[in-house]
């Protein structure tokens, strides 16, 4: 039996019919009331609103009795909003910046319109090759498009405090980094600000070190992949980072993170292009010291593995006024909108159209013509990089991979290996236990 | 003593039904308050049902399916989801923070709120601002709350660290919010600061009615401030602080936002309760229906609860409020 269950029906039922008696007139008298369209994004600082602003703006003269609502959502929180979203019927009508393996999920389960309309309106050519390769997971049909491109592991460094600590050289391996964070760390000034939280940041950064060791969370073929030295070097190395970050770290997710590099409480950083804006905005005596790089892995020849979360765009199966929100979803990628909304956090979402990349007006920023080689770096890195939904070319697009990020797996691991000091063996062995229930579930 | 002086016997309730509905099938007016009776008092029913009873049927049968939460949609499984959390540690656990929260926090609650009321109910200066003070607190959002919370608890930032190492108490930062027991004790500490104001609200109002004599009484005794604090005003406040701390125990019990927003249950499960388990099972794992059994088990141990305290209060010989 795997049937709607009766519930929903009786009570969406119920629910319709008092709609169609008590509302069903003045729903007539309403008929020529302005088409809703509701925008769900969980990058809100107030420069992005900004753009999005300006985007709904033109929207919205371009296309008379149309308006445009847009509702913030957030990188931990969004997977509640839209699961009672779903349940409730009462979606939005377009969804941006989510990570690419949460669409997985929600294609997978036929929630999600297919967005071929969409990339087609755009111009498929105008995208970077393979930029939508990500969200192909049924044959010829797309559960998103890229919105833009992230390097989330980035390491970010302080190098007015590398010269002052006698470090010369930019880590490259795990060792390099402890130790020039051992140096650095003096006068109330920690080494790194990595995440020990019980959150999605600490999973998501913590699987970058399992890659960064050399292995992966699960084989290509999507087999739980953990008991191996891989994973177990991952969990050392974390844990004897964690005298070299603050005692909060215990508790932190992005924002701390991130705040804890720019605010100049910690020596190195971890984070994406989101540096650059806030460093300038809120701290600019360290703008001319900080410099990017990819971050160390555990020797010279372990390659660099970038977590890209692949901010989206995806439509929800149920949304109402279907060719209006296409050509919304569309209209996004429209470049004075859309070079806005990348000015508006430079660096931190990158472009995925190629076409944008090359504009003039992009290029022309201040933050972008600063760090130019930064975002350069990040840029590069990103084109290459992965995520727990498609952890190396290699690997089958794993829609599991929400609910994993969403049920603390990997986190709480972390935590009892580094906070519980608990067996490594147990650890681990609970950590495959579990993601294995996950993948059958 | 005439037969006729004695009181009547009651009737038997069978008889006197029969005769209302006698009465009422013989005369159009007591047919007609009749029906106005059951119309009057239908609405009442209509908005318990669906209030209460619709609800509590739809967690039990929930709770005996596997639902994915975005489609609802989902397979019978019987008890297998409580079969399921009886094996789970997490469980367990959570039922074990969910007890220690509330005791903890609601005994603070009490100890404080008393005590600010006794201190409020005195002549002192400035009582008007003081007791206006006292309830910011509880009227500010949990969200602001947790909020400032957050930053004074911050390891980096916060005044509580600072103050802490400025006075030599503390060498380094500590970590309150991301290591055991730091976490409970920071959680047990904020929702005592939040929730006790409520305590002083209905703790006060009893206070100002406890007659002046009794104490006048007490003195001439030779009662000491302890002896009256122990011998007159406690038991004057007994019938308000049992209602206050059946109130409190179920609200704490089901206490979500503050653990959530202050520690999010972690670290690792440490503080995580079940309304938290609740919520990660339906939004984070999408399986409303092992949610739904979470919480129908709070519901029951809710009920045990309630059963405890009408037993005790069955015991004193008092009828349950």
């Amino acid at each position: 039996m795997s049937d709607r269950i009766m519930t929903g029906v009786g009570r969406r039922a119920v629910l319709g019919g008092t709609m169609a008696l008590g509302l069903g007139a003045p729903m007539v008298a309403r008929a020529q009331a302005p088409v809703q369209l509701r925008w769900w994004s969980p990058q809100t600082a107030p420069a992005q609103r900004e753009a999005y602003m300006f985007q709904i703006r033109t929207f919205e003269e371009a296309n008379p009795g149309v308006r445009v609502a847009f509702e913030a959502t957030s990188d931990e929180g969004y997977p509640a909003q839209m699961a009672a979203a779903f349940a409730s019927g009462q979606v939005p009508s377009v969804v941006t910046h989510l990570p690419s393996f949460a669409l997985a999920t929600y294609w997978q389960n036929g929630l999600l319109e297919p967005m071929n309309d969409v990339i087609n309106a755009v111009g498929p050519q105008n995208y970077y090759d393979g930029a939508n390769r990500i969200y192909e997971i049924t044959q010829g049909q797309y559960c998103g498009t890229g919105i833009g491109n992230s390097a989330a592991n980035m390491m970010w460094l302080r190098r007015d405090l590398m010269q002052a600590a006698g470090v010369t050289d930019v880590p490259r391996t795990w060792d390099q980094l402890r130790d020039a964070c051992r140096r650095m760390q003096r006068g109330g000034v920690f080494g790194a600000p990595l995440p020990y939280g019980r959150n999605s940041m600490t999973s998501l950064i913590f699987i970058c070190f399992v890659h960064g060791a050399g292995g992966s969370i699960f084989t290509p073929d999507l087999q739980v992949n953990v008991e191996n030295d891989a994973f177990r070097n991952a969990l050392e190395f974390y844990k004897s980072m964690r005298e070299l970050c603050p005692p909060g770290a215990t508790g932190y997710s992005w924002g701390d993170s991130l705040t804890a590099f720019v605010s100049g409480a910690t020596a190195t950083g971890i984070y994406t292009g989101r540096v650059l804006a806030n460093v300038a905005a809120q701290n600019p005596r360290i703008a001319d010291h900080i410099s990017c790089h990819r971050y160390p892995t555990i020797s010279a020849q372990v390659p660099h593995w970038t977590f890209n979360d692949f901010p989206s765009v995806m439509i929800p199966r149920q949304a109402q006024n279907m060719a209006v929100v296409k050509r919304f979803a569309a209209h996004l990628f429209r470049p004075d909108g859309y070079i806005r909304q990348l000015h508006a956090a430079p660096g931190h979402v990158l472009p995925v159209l190629k076409t944008i990349s090359a504009m003039p007006q992009y290029q022309e920023n201040a933050l972008i013509n600063k760090y130019r080689a930064a975002v350069d770096l990040m840029s590069e890195s990103a084109a290459a990089g992965h995520n727990l939904g498609w952890e190396t070319t290699r690997h089958r697009p794993n829609v599991h991979a929400g609910r994993i990020i969403a049920s603390h797996v990997l986190s709480e691991a972390v935590q009892r290996y580094v906070i519980n000091n608990e067996p490594m063996t147990q650890v681990v062995s609970v950590t495959a236990t579990r993601l294995a229930e996950l993948m059958r579930a | 003593m005439s037969s006729s002086s004695l009181p009547a016997a009651p009737s038997h309730p069978s008889r006197r039904a029969a005769t209302a509905a006698d009465r009422a099938a013989v005369n159009p007016l007591d047919r007609g308050y009749a029906l106005l009776g059951v119309l009057l008092i239908a609405p009442t029913v209509l908005i318990f049902c669906a209030v209460i009873i619709y609800p509590l049927v739809s967690a039990l049968y929930l709770s005996l399916f596997s639902i994915f939460t975005p489609t609802l949609a989902g397979s019978f499984v019987g008890l297998r989801n409580y079969a399921e959390l009886a094996g789970s540690p997490e469980f367990w656990r959570s039922l074990l923070n969910n007890l220690i929260w509330t005791v903890l926090t609601l005994t603070l609650q009490v100890v404080l709120g008393v005590l600010a009321a006794l201190m409020l109910n005195q002549a002192i200066l400035f009582r008007s601002l003081a007791r206006s003070l006292i309830l910011f607190p509880y009227f500010v959002s949990t969200v602001v709350a947790v909020l400032v919370w957050r930053w004074l608890f911050n390891d980096l930032y916060g005044i509580l660290n600072h103050t802490m190492m400025w006075a030599g108490i503390l060498d380094m930062p500590l970590d309150w919010l991301g290591a055991m027991p730091n976490a409970m004790v920071s959680v047990v500490l904020v929702g005592a600061w939040k929730y006790f104001p409520f305590v002083v609200i209905a703790v006060l109002a009893r206070l100002q009615t406890i007659p002046e004599q009794l104490y006048e009484a007490a003195t001439i005794d030779g009662a000491g401030a302890w002896g009256r604090f122990w011998d007159v005003t406690l038991p004057q406040l007994r019938d308000v602080l049992v209602v206050v701390i059946l109130l409190r125990a179920i609200w704490d019990f089901k206490e979500f936002d503050l653990i959530y927003l202050l520690t999010g249950g972690g670290p690792i499960i440490g503080t995580q309760t079940l309304p938290l388990m609740v919520y990660k099972e339906a939004f984070g794992m999408n399986e409303m229906g092992r949610a739904s059994a979470v919480a129908v088990a709070m519901m029951l141990v809710m009920l045990v609860f309630m059963l405890v305290y009408f037993r005790v209060l069955k015991a004193r010989g008092e009828e349950p409020r």
